[in-house]
């Protein structure tokens, strides 16, 4: 028997080689693994290091960037204080709309949903795999983001954050082909769902044909996915298709934030979140 | 080459990709760094070797994905098969025949991620990556021009240092 397996050494270890991961991933499929201590590991190694060569690449740009801009600067100024005015008048108008806006709600007795903390942090890298279109941020378990959280910037909305480690995080961003999102036009509240194409636009689905929907309209988030709080933007509508048969009608939704160019991200703590841990006042 | 240095080589290698391609923006391409290893290490590596090497390649790049599921650690074991398979059937010299066999391993490493994709998944999202897929070749094929003198220089070094040891 010893002698059997020394005569086949090799092949039998090139065989577990090969077959000890297609068995995994054949019965796991594509749920994935949590992070176990070689990933932590390896993470910790790279991490780092991703973190310093966008410092390095940052240092250089910036140094060009503001040669390049001096040059520019006193047409910027005049441009800037012009649309200063402008947002000056435009937040004053809004603050008189906030104001009849809340008393309102204490007239509704509406009860506001308690915000989460928002997380502050870097993209660092994007996954070298296109299978799942994904972004490390340099913020993880110790800054309290949890896998589950979503991630959005001023604009709208980014993804999802699907494994943390110690300082680090990694996001699927909702071009992914895998990721859905309930929405809502924000006019006439029709709700639907935006899915991932992988480049380009998402799909808007489920969107019944007798829904009210028209190009430009505004896509938001409805909440009801149980990730993303409602009310976050994801888009505009374009390409709207109403069949003449069916019982949904199809169209592109045009991104608000263009995740090929991501820099920083706020990591938003969902109500819906069931991968923190728990902690004193939650229970 | 020798088992560490490959792991530590396909470590920096992909810190580097995850890095430039955030930089440059792509969306669905990306520079298949592990398969230039792979095919190197096809070429120079015995098979027990280069079995443990690619094993550990593919594990890493599975981790790096964001979703590690084992496909693309089997992926590096049966490429670096696939590729000792091929090179005993063709013959691999100088650099632009290394290109063009990286270049050739990369599509078929491509095809079979999104086929394996394809069983999991059983929807349209698995071959969405496709598109990107000849922009990706390109990609693999320029970076493996860039490495092959590296790789050679790292491969020269170690047999040297080995000489060294044994005189």
């Amino acid at each position: 028997m010893l002698s059997l397996f020394r005569r086949y050494r090799r092949f039998l270890i090139v065989s577990v080689l090969l077959l000890y991961p297609l068995v995994t991933f054949l019965v796991t499929g594509r749920r994935g693994r949590d992070p176990n201590f070689v990933d932590r590991a390896v993470i910790a190694m790279t991490a780092p290091l991703q973190s310093a060569l966008n410092w390095a690449i940052d240092g250089v740009v910036g140094v060009v960037n503001h040669y390049v801009d001096l040059r520019g600067v006193r047409q910027e100024n005049d441009a800037l204080r012009l649309e200063n005015m402008q947002l000056r008048a435009a937040v004053q108008a809004l603050g008189e709309a906030r104001a009849e806006n809340g008393r309102l709600k204490q007239l509704l007795a509406y009860a506001e949903a308690a915000a989460g903390p928002e997380i502050p942090a870097r993209v660092v890298g994007v996954n070298p795999v296109a299978k799942l279109l994904s972004v490390r941020i340099s913020s993880g378990e110790r800054q309290g983001v949890y896998r589950g959280m979503s991630v959005v910037t001023p604009d709208g909305i980014v993804g999802q954050v699907i494994r943390t480690t110690g300082g680090y995080a990694d996001v699927a961003l909702v071009t992914d082909p895998q990721s859905r999102v309930g929405v809502r036009v924000q006019r006439s509240r029709a709700r639907g769902t935006a899915a991932g194409s992988g480049s380009g636009p998402l799909k808007l689905e489920n969107m019944l044909r007798t829904e009210d929907v028209e190009d430009g309209d505004l896509i938001i988030t409805s909440g009801t996915d149980g990730v993303y709080p409602p009310g976050l933007v994801v888009g505009r509508v374009a390409n709207l298709e109403k069949k003449e048969h069916g019982m949904f009608q199809a169209a592109d939704v045009l991104p608000a934030v263009d995740t090929t160019k991501l820099e920083e991200v706020l990591v938003v703590g969902s109500p819906y979140q069931e991968a923190a841990p728990m902690v004193e006042g939650t229970r | 080459m020798k088992f560490l240095v490959t792991v530590v080589l396909a470590m920096v290698l992909l810190t580097l990709e995850s890095v430039l391609v955030q930089r440059a923006g792509l969306v669905l391409s990306r520079i298949d760094v592990t398969v230039v290893l792979l095919a190197f290490l096809a070429l120079r590596a015995s098979l027990l070797e280069g079995a443990c090497s690619a094993f550990a390649v593919g594990y890493l790049l599975d981790l790096m994905s964001g979703q590690p599921t084992g496909l693309y650690t089997f992926l590096g074991v049966f490429t670096f098969l696939a590729c000792r398979l091929v090179y005993s059937l063709v013959d691999v010299r100088g650099p632009v025949a290394f290109v063009l066999f990286t270049m050739g391993a990369d599509v078929g490493h491509g095809l079979l991620a999104a086929f394996f994709g394809w069983l999991t998944v059983k929807d349209g999202s698995a071959t969405a990556v496709l598109p990107g897929l000849p922009l990706q070749v390109a990609l693999t094929g320029a970076a493996a021009l860039v490495l092959h003198p590296l790789l050679r220089r790292i491969e020269a070094r170690q047999e040297r240092a080995q000489v060294g040891g044994l005189l």
